[in-house]
């Protein structure tokens, strides 16, 4: 006698929720036509951030969040990375490169109509430094940040640094308002506390301020009232989302829900058909094989020789095709772009390649590839790549069993040093290419291949004149050296520099991709 | 035993009575003190196994640059208690775990409680309107398939449960997002909401709700048309599995000697269903009920991740990837507590559904 009763709202209730379903659909979807023609960005990327407090970020989101924020002494133009120009300062250095003077532009002020001064600079910069535990830390180990007077700041170094200016260009290194830091416990002797508060609000100088951060879904920024540099922004309010799967990013873009989408892979971007423009460029990023040359995890392999026989045994091209749109061969450990880089990579030489393999004391073994299986680089999967591979260095009858393993697991035997050979990936920290001198014997990545400094001491010796040179063509010509006597006798063999898409609907115009804050928010205007 | 009408507190005395006697009150203690052991059991569990996985949670925290200076890894060691014994970290874990302090997460540096507070209430929301949904539609069809078995109406139910249960759950969000959001422009894109509105401000965390409290006509719709799509692809999962169990159950109930009899009483088609058939059928629907929420969680990882939605599937999938070890731990806890309050529920509603039960 009770169930009808019972079961007669819920019937209801079903039916009200389909109902709602059906008439609330198309309700939404015209919401999404007018806010299209509002004031508002919307961008679609897979998030890596963990704060927008510029000092404790180091992450490609995190980056652009905070590039749109705050504003750093020294900048980049566009997608160059590779000429430091005048940010919130201009500066002057000794000739040693160890002493570098900043002078503020004058007349810029934080989102609170308070001027920049260079005690904001200082106390920015040394708060970095107090805080150990904060990912950008690194960046200013060795330095000494000191107050000339309101507009002046001086930065000095224990050693050479002509790189000093672009490592400034990070937005990690963002000024923020020293006073409302302070107020919400900030810090330079290391008990800072501002973070959550700078995850609530910007304390900034950028073309935006935030409005929400939400780690998970979406970071909201809207314009800064008042911004007084050269970048003022076209939109009223920017809306950054977390849009892991790039199927969904690009049916979003299809759809009209975005704007831009971040994470398109290489055939995606060729699916894309009138109507949307796609800035496709070699990310900074490089894939390559190491080989270990400890006798400990190598045994008689251990040799360079090995390097050369898979180096020329591969067919790049053929690997190429994996990689889809914007990627490159890798030239060398410096990827085109940055000064240094090599400009042709190697070509395929299977009788050099037979040669050297025989010079290594290969008998029959068979040798472990180690690689993460689920972290893709710039759209490229590591097992389809690691496979080719494989079936590549069968042809001159090296023997390959694939070893594959996730991510965080693997990393510990790569950072170890314990891979005898391994398909990794590597990125600067910031825009120079001293980051990649630690691919030299006895340095961070060389290390990594049982590569020490008594291995190989003239290519030591290559990769310790360019990190001390002091003259600016000087260090070119170290950078070119180096790489080339590591494509010579290296145990590493550079593969591809992925693409980066950066893919756009035509009603907007001007995201560019540049490799250390991904985009430029403010730079993206409507179209026409 | 003292009489109600000299107690100072009547009801209480009342109560304490009922306790005492009702079968069914002896079943609900005995069945939550089993469901405390248990979830000791897990937490056990989740801190062994999450503590067993190979990798380093350090450098995967701290990041290259700092995890290779030794006095930022020692620091960063101590402060989180990870140079203590297995044992002394788990009694360390429990302790907090009492207090409702599941740890920092190693990832997003913030509290795992306040990470779960927002994804779970994400997930769940798509998870209870799926289980409505395919409740509702399953018994409509899983009834008509027995009344009409072997008859067309039948082998059509069939091929569409069959193509429910077999199709992949991330193909059918990708193409279902496809054609109603690209092609018939009839559904939203990915997320809670769309990018123009703001979320609502927090009571409950289901968006619909909180915009309804909030009063917010326009916030709510938008929400309830962003949880339309993956409820859909949800359920067309769980209604395949949901209307096979429910034909079987009614075919059963329709060959008992009762339901023969009303109908031979004459009373009406929709009579003899709903109150003979159906309330007949109720407990093995039941069950397999509670063990479909259980499976629409697991689903909501691949969906969550189709339409970008922040829960609780996002949220694992980000913790293990980065080897955050309080937040796999957070997931895998709540999880469980979510699987022990779904058959503690189904069992109390056995007692309710049938009476027999009470009795036992």
């Amino acid at each position: 006698m009770h169930a009808p009763r019972r079961l007669a709202p819920i019937a209801l209730g079903t039916a009200a929720l389909f109902l709602l379903a059906g008439c609330s659909g198309g309700n939404s979807a015209n919401t999404d036509d007018a806010e299209q023609s509002g004031g508002s960005l919307v961008i679609d990327t897979a998030f890596s951030i963990e704060t927008t407090d510029p000092g404790h970020t180091y992450d490609p989101t995190g980056n652009m969040v905070a590039k749109a924020l705050y504003e750093t002494l020294v900048d980049f133009e566009g997608s160059d990375v590779t000429t430091p120009v005048p940010g919130l300062a201009s500066w002057e250095q000794n000739d040693d490169a160890t002493e570098f003077t900043f002078t503020l532009e004058d007349g810029r002020t934080f989102s609170d109509g308070s001027e920049i001064t260079a005690d904001d600079v200082v106390f920015s910069l040394q708060r970095i430094q107090g805080m150990v535990e904060a990912k950008p830390n690194f960046l200013l180990t060795g330095l000494t940040v000191e107050k000339i007077d309101d507009s002046t700041v001086s930065i000095t170094s224990e050693t050479p640094l002509l790189q000093l200016p672009a490592i400034l260009a990070n937005p990690a290194l963002g000024i923020v308002n020293a006073d409302v830091v302070e107020e919400n416990g900030g810090a330079t002797d290391g008990s800072d506390s501002a973070q959550s508060y700078l995850d609530g609000e910007s304390a900034g100088s950028g073309p935006f301020i935030l409005d929400t951060l939400d780690l998970t879904s979406q970071v909201v920024l809207t314009k800064n009232p008042e911004y007084t540099g050269d970048e003022e922004p076209a939109y009223d309010r920017v809306v950054i989302r977390n849009v892991t799967e790039s199927a969904t990013q690009l049916i979003n873009l299809q759809g009209g829900d975005t704007m831009v989408a971040m994470d398109l892979n290489g055939d995606q971007v060729e699916g894309l058909d009138d109507g949307f423009t796609v800035d496709s460029v070699p990310s900074g990023q490089t894939i390559f094989l190491l080989l270990n040359q400890s006798p400990d995890v190598a045994g008689e392999l251990a040799n360079v020789d090995l390097s050369e026989a898979v180096r020329y045994a591969l067919d790049y091209d053929a690997l190429l095709e994996l990689a889809g749109a914007g990627a490159t061969q890798a030239t060398g450990v410096i990827p085109t772009g940055f000064e240094g880089a090599l400009e042709e990579g190697v070509t395929q030489d299977l009788d050099r390649a037979t040669a050297a393999l025989e010079a290594s004391g290969y008998d029959g073994q068979t040798l472990r590839l180690q690689f993460p299986n689920d972290y893709p680089v710039g759209g490229v999967e590591f097992t389809p790549l690691a496979e080719r591979i494989q079936a590549q260095l069968a042809e001159i009858g090296l023997n390959v069993e694939l070893a594959p393993a996730p991510f965080a697991t693997e990393l510990d035997a790569y950072v170890g040093g314990t891979e005898g050979f391994g398909l990794w990936f590597w990125g600067p920290d910031y825009a120079d290419s001293a980051n990649f001198l630690p691919f030299a014997p006895g340095l961070k990545v060389g290390l990594r291949a049982g590569w020490d400094a008594s291995a190989n001491p003239e290519i030591a010796d290559l990769a310790a004149a360019a990190a001390s040179a002091t003259d600016v063509d000087e260090r070119t010509e170290d950078f070119t050296a180096f790489a080339e006597a590591m494509q010579e006798s290296g145990p590493f063999v550079p593969l591809i520099v992925p693409g980066r898409n950066i893919a756009t609907a035509d009603s907007v115009t001007g995201a560019v991709y540049n490799s250390v804050w991904d985009v430029d928010i403010a730079e993206i205007t409507p179209a026409g | 035993m003292t009489t109600g009408t000299t107690s100072p507190a009547p009801a209480r005395a009342g109560a304490r009575r009922y306790r005492a006697r009702s079968p069914l009150a002896r079943y609900l203690v005995r069945r939550a003190g089993t469901s405390v052991l248990l979830l000791v059991g897990v937490t056990i569990v989740t801190f062994t196994l999450t503590n067993l996985v190979p990798g380093d949670p350090v450098s995967a925290a701290l990041g290259e640059g700092a995890a290779q200076n030794p006095e930022t890894r020692e620091a960063f060691i101590r402060s989180r208690g990870l140079d203590q014994p297995f044992v002394v970290q788990y009694l360390l874990y429990m302790g907090n775990l009492l207090r409702g302090d599941l740890g920092t997460s190693l990832v997003t540096g913030r509290a795992v409680t306040t990470d779960l507070a927002t994804a779970v209430p994400a997930t769940v929301e798509i998870a209870i309107a799926a289980i409505v949904v395919s409740l509702a539609v399953s018994i409509v069809l899983g009834t008509l398939a027995a009344y009409r078995r072997g008859l067309v109406t039948d082998q059509v139910v069939r091929v569409v449960t069959l193509v429910g249960l077999s199709v992949p759950t991330f193909w059918l969000a990708l193409v279902s997002f496809y054609i109603f959001f690209l092609q018939l422009r009839i559904a939203p894109g990915s997320g809670r909401i769309s990018p123009s509105i703001t979320p609502p401000p927090r009571v409950t965390g289901f968006y619909t709700i909180d915009y309804l409290l909030n009063g917010d006509g326009v916030g709510f719709l938008d929400a309830a048309a962003h949880l339309a799509l993956p409820v859909l692809v949800l359920s067309l999962v769980t209604i395949g599995l949901l209307t096979r169990f429910i034909r079987t159950s009614v075919l059963e109930v329709l060959a008992s000697d009762y339901v023969r009899a009303a109908r031979a009483k004459g009373l009406s088609g929709a009579r003899v269903v709903l109150d003979y058939v159906l309330r007949g059928a109720s407990l093995p629907i039941l069950t397999v009920v509670g063990v479909a929420f259980g499976a629409l969680l697991s689903g909501t990882v691949l969906v969550e991740s189709v339409f970008s939605w922040p829960g609780l599937g996002t949220y694992a999938y980000n913790s293990a990837s980065n080897l955050d070890l309080p937040g796999i731990m957070g997931v895998g806890l709540v999880v469980g507590v979510i699987y022990l309050v779904i058959n503690f529920v189904v069992d109390l509603l056995y007692g309710v559904l049938d009476p027999r039960v009470r009795l036992a």
